[in-house]
């Protein structure tokens, strides 16, 4: 009797194990979470408008109707990525997640102090590459280095009256997630016989 | 015989246990990091890296993108003032004035998280649009039956749930979130 006990204190052990476990491991394997529901929306590497949450068309739960949405699942595996996208002049913010969807940047349009976005987004070790070979052109650029190697950038964009939803859909639509970014590989004017354009 | 006997009652209890545990806790509120102001819920640390593992798992669970806390805060209700369920087929008056914020929105969801369809054609109210009184307070009607005023309409008798989302507010962001106050959401009455 006592060592049935024994076992099932040590089954009560296990558990608590298989308790942690199931909460460290399910956002990697969750099938409706965010990541994998952006995922609908077309190829990875580039904006896609998400359409105004309306009843019963709800991109994702829980999205404020008075937003429109724009997402880009993003990887760094390729080196940095550049996301430029013209906004409007009312309230727009830039979040970037994780692939485990938590937030691990944001940013709004006061914050930014500027009218468009201009975000360029490295890991840790990208970005000692960038600081050692600076890029002139990304100067005017917010630089960001985040821990992570996938994850996706989503664009609030407020919508004051349905009659603005056109605009805003439409600078979304523009909005651009593998933006040129010269290269940091090769540093600039060592070869005298390249052309300027 | 009885050693397998053993193991696999171990072995039982630890399912149990492991799978219980997780599926309770996750069917619950999110658990750390709740602040509450009147009849209002916020997860400040929801949109931060600072995230616990359990709002990880909630997040991934259903699929929301949280604010980040460079965006805003959204507090959530589910009870009134008074503490009593948010019911559709109640009328309430959510009244007062709002924390600093250059942009809030108020939207009524229904038990599952969905927006309601509607004759009016509204799930929510911008603080640029907003009817306000004279002081520069402001009274939302929450209700099925057509009011004058700000009027948010819901369709089903079932609960209900408000979520207040402050745009670029100061109250994101680590600095703690003070004595705030938010509106107040009564009870007009129940039929």
């Amino acid at each position: 009797m006592i060592r049935t006990l024994f076992y099932v204190l040590g089954g009560v052990l296990l558990g608590g194990i298989i308790h942690i476990a199931i909460i460290l491991l399910l956002p990697d394997f969750a099938n409706r979470d965010a990541w994998t529901s952006l995922g609908r929306f077309g190829p990875d590497g580039a904006f896609h408008r998400l359409p105004m949450s309306e009843p019963g068309t709800e991109p994702l739960p829980y999205l404020d109707p008075q937003m429109a949405y724009a997402a880009c699942r993003f990887s760094l595996d390729d080196g940095p990525i550049r996301i430029k996208a013209a906004m409007p002049e009312d309230f727009w913010s830039i979040a970037v997640f994780n692939r485990r969807g938590s937030n691990v940047y944001s940013l709004n349009d006061r914050s930014a102090e500027r009218a468009d976005i201009d975000l360029v987004i490295a890991t840790p070790v990208q970005m000692a590459q960038l600081r050692e070979n600076p890029i002139a052109a990304l100067d005017q650029s917010i630089v960001i280095e985040v821990p992570v190697t996938r994850g996706f950038a989503l664009i609030r964009s407020f919508v004051a009256d349905p009659t603005l939803v056109g605009r805003a859909e439409a600078l979304l639509g523009a909005a651009d997630c593998s933006a040129e970014l010269p290269s940091a590989d090769a540093p600039p004017a060592v070869d005298p016989g390249d052309e300027k354009r | 015989m009885r050693l397998l006997i053993n193991i696999a009652i171990a072995i039982a209890v630890a399912l149990i246990v492991g799978f219980g545990s997780a599926a309770l806790v996750l069917d619950r509120e999110r658990l750390f990091g709740a602040v509450t102001r009147g009849a209002w819920t916020a997860w400040p640390d929801t949109g931060s890296p600072d995230a616990d593992p359990y709002t990880e798992a909630m997040l991934a669970r259903t699929g929301e993108v949280p604010l980040g806390a460079g965006e805003g805060l959204a507090f959530s209700a589910d009870a009134d003032s008074a503490g009593a369920r948010l019911r559709g087929e109640c009328t309430y008056r959510v009244t007062g004035q709002t924390p600093p914020a250059r942009l809030w929105t108020l939207t009524v969801y229904d038990a599952d998280g969905h927006l309601m369809d509607n004759p009016a054609n509204r799930t929510a109210f911008h603080s640029r649009e907003v009817l306000r009184h004279e002081d520069g307070s402001f009274t939302v009607a929450v209700s099925r039956s057509a009011q004058p005023g700000n009027w948010l309409p819901v369709t089903t008798p079932d609960a209900i749930r408000l979520i207040l989302r402050l745009y670029d507010t100061p109250l994101a962001g680590g600095s703690r979130i003070g004595a705030v106050v938010m509106p107040a959401i009564e009870k007009v009455g129940c039929p």
